[in-house]
């Protein structure tokens, strides 16, 4: 039997690798013999997940995913560098907590620019011949704010929302080139996007927790499940969206 | 995610009455160093002249439909094979039946067989003596929970039961940090020439295997997202049923 969850040999793209996530999937892909490009607009962020990937051959790109007509050229120069993929993981994001009355028209496509813009953007790249390998995987990171109603969380849950109905559409027009579409749907996970969101409401209880039965989630429990979508042990899930909750949307 | 080096030694009880993807289940767990035990195997040996494990997997044969049983039997196995670390149950039946037959007898048979049982086991396994914290359960439900489909009203309907059950359940066991989910399959090749599959196909609807985009299902793909759902990989993950389709609910 074949090791189906050797990546040597495999090349991955990851945005927002500077931290939390998509940092830990990095780090898990590079144990398991992947080469990884990352993105990310933190540059300092970035280095440090580079200094703790194994093996050799990574590099990493500063990329503003905010600006969108970017993408595409700096895209075209990773690929022509360093050839074409076998998986892409969108953990780039950006949070937005705002009431409806500060939502406004520039705030709203600023989340959906960055959060969802940029996952299609990168994905249209990616899918172009020569881009990618046979048996292509690509790994978006949605929020349990997608599926369920939260207070002040607008414009985020819409972006997530808008990228799981992305992969079950693009999961449909790309499945006959066997190119897998999924996202994975954390509740909340100790990040320091998290730890920021505690210190905002002055250390309230987060009652997302209480029906998170299993407790807060560590990046890595979300690094895992990524990691399995990527893999070929996930070779006929496409289009899903798989909570890794504690229990949360079940509940 | 490695190669789930946490899974040696640990021992796994299969309900399954002889799938190929409980096969392929039993050979990739024991092939990561687990101990097996697989009951409701037409070969299997009777549980009474069963004396622990004499090698890594072991296959007992009583009728695990028969909820009666359940409780005694399940005594029976704690005793001979102590805690457990998980659970799988892979067994259940198929059956198309258009409404005008779906009788009570036909869905007392399909819900007795593909929710009643796993529940019943589940609640003797869930005994503290009987099944580690930190443990996990894993249902093979189908697509079926969660579509619409002509003369499948009985297996429907006890799919999206299991799935319901598979929820209640992990939100009641959480405190012990055990797991439960449950996988919504698609079409599956070891099951294509079943009596069940092949009427579906003669009811008009051999389309339907069509909608699955990237194909038939190998028995092994089932087992790999089993074992990740058993390992510790996937310890945040429970009440939840993953679709294991090839894109077919798309």
């Amino acid at each position: 039997m074949t090791d189906k969850n050797d990546f040597t040999g495999k090349q991955v793209l990851i945005s927002g690798a500077a931290a939390g996530i998509g940092r830990e999937t990095a780090v898990m892909l590079s144990k398991l013999g992947c080469r990884l490009i990352l993105i990310d607009i933190d540059k300092d962020g970035l280095a440090d997940t580079v200094s703790n990937l194994f093996g050799t051959g990574h590099s990493f790109n500063i990329i503003d995913l905010g600006n969108l007509e970017s993408i595409e050229p700096a895209f075209k120069g990773i690929v022509d560098k360093h050839g074409p993929f076998d998986g892409f993981v969108h953990c780039a994001g950006i949070r937005c907590r705002r009431p409806i009355a500060m939502i406004t028209p520039s705030i709203l496509s600023e989340v959906l620019k960055v959060n969802f813009g940029s996952f299609i953007e990168l994905t249209r790249c990616i899918i172009r011949r020569n881009n990618f390998n046979e048996g292509l995987s690509i790994v978006g990171v949605s929020s349990i704010s997608s599926q369920r109603g939260g207070v002040s969380v607008t414009a985020y849950a819409a972006s997530k929302a808008a990228m799981d109905c992305a992969v079950r559409c693009l999961a449909k027009e790309l499945g006959s080139k066997s190119i897998r579409l999924n996202t994975v749907v954390p509740a909340q996970i100790e990040t320091r996007a998290y730890v920021d969101f505690l210190k905002m409401t002055g250390g309230a209880e987060d009652i997302t927790l209480t029906r998170q039965y299993l407790g807060l989630g560590e990046p890595l429990d979300v690094a895992n499940l990524i990691v399995f979508l990527l893999s070929d042990k996930s070779k006929f899930i496409t289009g899903s969206s798989i909570p890794v909750d504690g229990g949360f949307l079940s509940s | 995610m490695c190669s789930f080096p946490e899974l040696k030694d640990r021992k796994f009880l299969v309900a399954d009455t002889g799938s190929a993807v409980g096969q392929e289940l039993v050979e990739q767990l024991t092939g990561l160093g687990a101990y097996v035990v697989v009951i409701g195997d037409p070969n299997g040996s009777p549980l009474q002249s069963i004396s622990a494990f004499k090698e890594s997997k072991c296959y007992i044969s009583f009728d695990i439909y028969d909820n009666s049983e359940t409780e005694s039997n399940f005594h029976l196995i704690n005793e001979k094979f102590g805690l457990f670390n998980g659970f799988v149950y892979c067994a259940g039946i198929g059956g198309v039946r258009p409404l005008s037959m779906t009788k009570y007898s036909f869905m007392h048979e399909m819900m007795n067989a593909n929710v009643y049982s796993f529940v019943e086991m589940a609640r003797c396994l869930a005994k503290r003596n009987c099944f580690s914290d930190g443990g996990s359960m894993v249902a093979i439900s189908s697509v079926s929970s969660i579509k619409g489909l002509k003369s499948k009203i009985a297996y429907s309907a006890s799919k999206s039961a299991l799935d319901a059950t598979v929820r209640c359940i992990a939100a009641e066991l959480s405190p012990r940090r055990i797991r439960v989910n449950s996988i919504m399959k698609g079409a599956v090749s070891s099951d294509l020439n079943k009596d069940y599959i092949q009427s579906n196909i003669k009811l008009g609807e051999e389309d339907d295997l069509k909608r699955q985009l990237l194909g038939i299902i190998e028995p092994s793909e089932i087992a790999d997202c089993i074992v990740f759902l058993l390992s510790d990989s996937s310890k945040k993950i429970t009440g939840t049923s993953i679709l294991l389709d090839g894109g077919y609910v798309l």
